[in-house]
């Protein structure tokens, strides 16, 4: 399984963070500070959760590592790049660095599983001999390999997390990034998800997870950024998280 | 390989958006051949218009008829003095004979037959020479100068018509080409609107694309290609719509505005490019402007 996911990070030092913030600030025109002088550093290989209330700035944080948005002020590098000094027609690089799984999936109505992950490869300009080869292993590993010809109306809410979890995976990323992956999802399938993931980080993929999910956060015990009002109120290893709203 | 594979992606797609927004896609192209219709119209027009006044420029520029009685020295020396003359290109006296002879050759191409009066009294035609010019602008002097001549009865010039269809070219060049700007205004909306509605309609394919690391270009050429599509679909109908009236305009035009390229396959040709290249360029502004506000405010 391990060749599944090539390291194309591994040329970077090992020692190097993925992803550094430097006194990181972001107030939006309307003078709504998102994140306040927030730093951070995450070595490759890690699992962190990123939790909060709602509003607590995590929406930001992940708009910043992959460069939807420019930070105020500070310094942002993920997968040894600088996003401020990046340019434009760089920017799609460093997203096939960098994969994403939302709450709501995202996929494609009208594609099957196999289609669906098979686009965003597609759209990259990758040969269909690679695409071929490439979208059956991602499958394997998600465990969707008796589903590549389904639509996804036709999958529950955890094989649609799985069909976008291969999809974030098609170009070895060196972090995976989800945005509240269980959050449509009931305990059970949430369980499987997080099992998914963690095999991924397993593998060496850098995890970050923005969560609601008290339980999970608590039984797993991994590294947990707390944001509240865009300050990053706590970094702890090993931690555990209780809400209180 | 790379860059082959963009233009397949691309095509495909564009295609693919072109059919998945049918009605608007249509309605689009529609636009596109109102207006290349207009313009292949007004094309011709134009074109049959100046070989009119190319026509008349080439003909006999001043008539001078001369009066009767001359002698042969003394016509021989009017020629002179006209051949002299600056501007003048050639100079052919038309005897009286001659004239008569193309008088009854004229009534019999229109099939009828001169009626040439009493035989005892014969109508007769007066000689002239047929003055053709190296240019034209040259006519108001050499007029005037014949008609100082005491051999020359009257001075014939063709000036008149020749301002006459200048005048209703430049009317109609100007009515014309503002028609035309004012329906590829239209036209350029109508793509814009429809390439718009498209990318909005695939707002989440465009958004996954740029999360999964899409290239702008990636993203930019299908809609580009889908707006051209509609240009080159519009324009194809539309030099089909021209071939297949070609053949009753072809005389006419020849007839009309004496136009002898008219029947030129170059002459078609040349139309079906300019068609070709004003579809495509309508399509590609339309999509491109459309795509470029849309990507540039969601990056």
């Amino acid at each position: 399984m391990t060749s599944l996911l090539r390291r194309r990070h591994r040329a970077e030092p090992t020692d190097a963070p993925v992803i550094s913030m430097v006194d990181v600030g972001m107030t939006y025109p309307n003078g709504k500070v998102a994140l306040a002088d927030v730093n951070v550093s995450i070595p490759p290989g890690d699992f962190v959760f990123l939790v909060g209330p709602s509003g607590a700035g995590k929406s930001t944080f992940i708009r910043l590592l992959i460069r939807e948005q420019l930070p105020t002020h500070g310094q942002v590098r993920v997968a040894g790049r600088d996003l401020l000094r990046m340019r434009r027609g760089q920017v799609p690089g460093l997203r096939r660095r960098i994969g994403i799984v939302f709450q709501d999936f995202r996929l494609l109505p009208n594609k099957t599983v196999a289609e669906n992950v098979a686009f965003a490869l597609d759209v990259t300009g990758a040969p269909g001999a690679t695409i071929r080869r490439r979208v059956p292993q991602l499958l394997s590993l998600v465990g969707l390999q008796d589903h590549a010809h389904h639509l996804p109306t036709q999958l529950s809410g955890g094989e649609q997390q799985r069909t976008a979890i291969a999809r974030a995976l098609v170009h070895d990323p060196a972090i995976l990034i989800a945005d509240e992956p269980t959050g449509n999802l009931d305990p059970v399938t949430s369980w499987e998800i997080i099992q998914l993931l963690i095999q991924i980080n397993q593998l060496g993929t850098t995890v970050l997870m923005a969560t609601h999910n008290q339980e999970i956060v608590n039984a797993m015990r991994r590294r947990v950024l707390a944001l509240e009002g865009g300050h990053l109120m706590r970094d702890e290893a090993a931690a555990a998280y209780e809400r209180e709203y | 390989m790379p860059f082959v594979r963009f233009v397949g992606f691309s095509v495909v797609r564009a295609w693919q958006g072109f059919w998945r927004n049918a009605m608007m896609s249509l309605a689009a192209t529609a636009t596109v051949i109102l207006m290349l219709v207009l313009l292949a119209s007004l094309f011709i027009v134009i074109s049959g218009l100046n070989a009119g006044l190319e026509f008349i420029e080439s003909k006999v520029a001043v008539t001078a008829r001369l009066e009767d009685n001359l002698t042969e020295q003394r016509v021989e020396r009017l020629i002179d003095e006209v051949e002299a003359m600056a501007g003048v290109a050639t100079v052919d006296y038309v005897s009286p004979e001659e004239a008569m002879d193309r008088l009854e050759a004229s009534y019999r191409e229109i099939g009828r037959v001169l009626d040439l009066g009493d035989a005892d009294s014969p109508i007769t035609l007066f000689a002239s020479l047929e003055i053709s010019l190296t240019d034209p602008d040259a006519s108001a002097d050499v007029s005037a100068a014949l008609s100082e001549n005491g051999a020359v009865e009257r001075v014939l010039t063709k000036q008149a018509e020749y301002d006459t269809l200048l005048g209703i070219i430049n009317v109609i060049r100007t009515v014309g080409i503002v028609g035309v700007g004012l329906v590829g205004l239209t036209v350029l909306f109508m793509i814009i609107n429809t390439i718009r509605i498209a990318v909005y309609s695939r707002a989440n394919e465009i958004e996954i694309m740029r999360l999964v690391g899409a290239s702008d270009s990636f993203i930019r050429w299908p809609f580009i290609l889908e707006g051209i599509l509609c240009g080159l679909i519009g324009a194809v109908v539309t030099i089909f719509l021209v071939a297949a009236v070609w053949d009753p305009i072809q005389p006419a035009m020849v007839q009309v505005f004496q136009m002898p390229t008219a029947v030129s396959t170059r002459f078609l040709t040349t139309l079906s490019l300019l068609l070709l290249a004003v579809g495509l360029g309508v399509g590609a502004i339309g999509s491109w402007i459309s795509v470029r506000s849309y990507l540039v405010t969601v990056r």
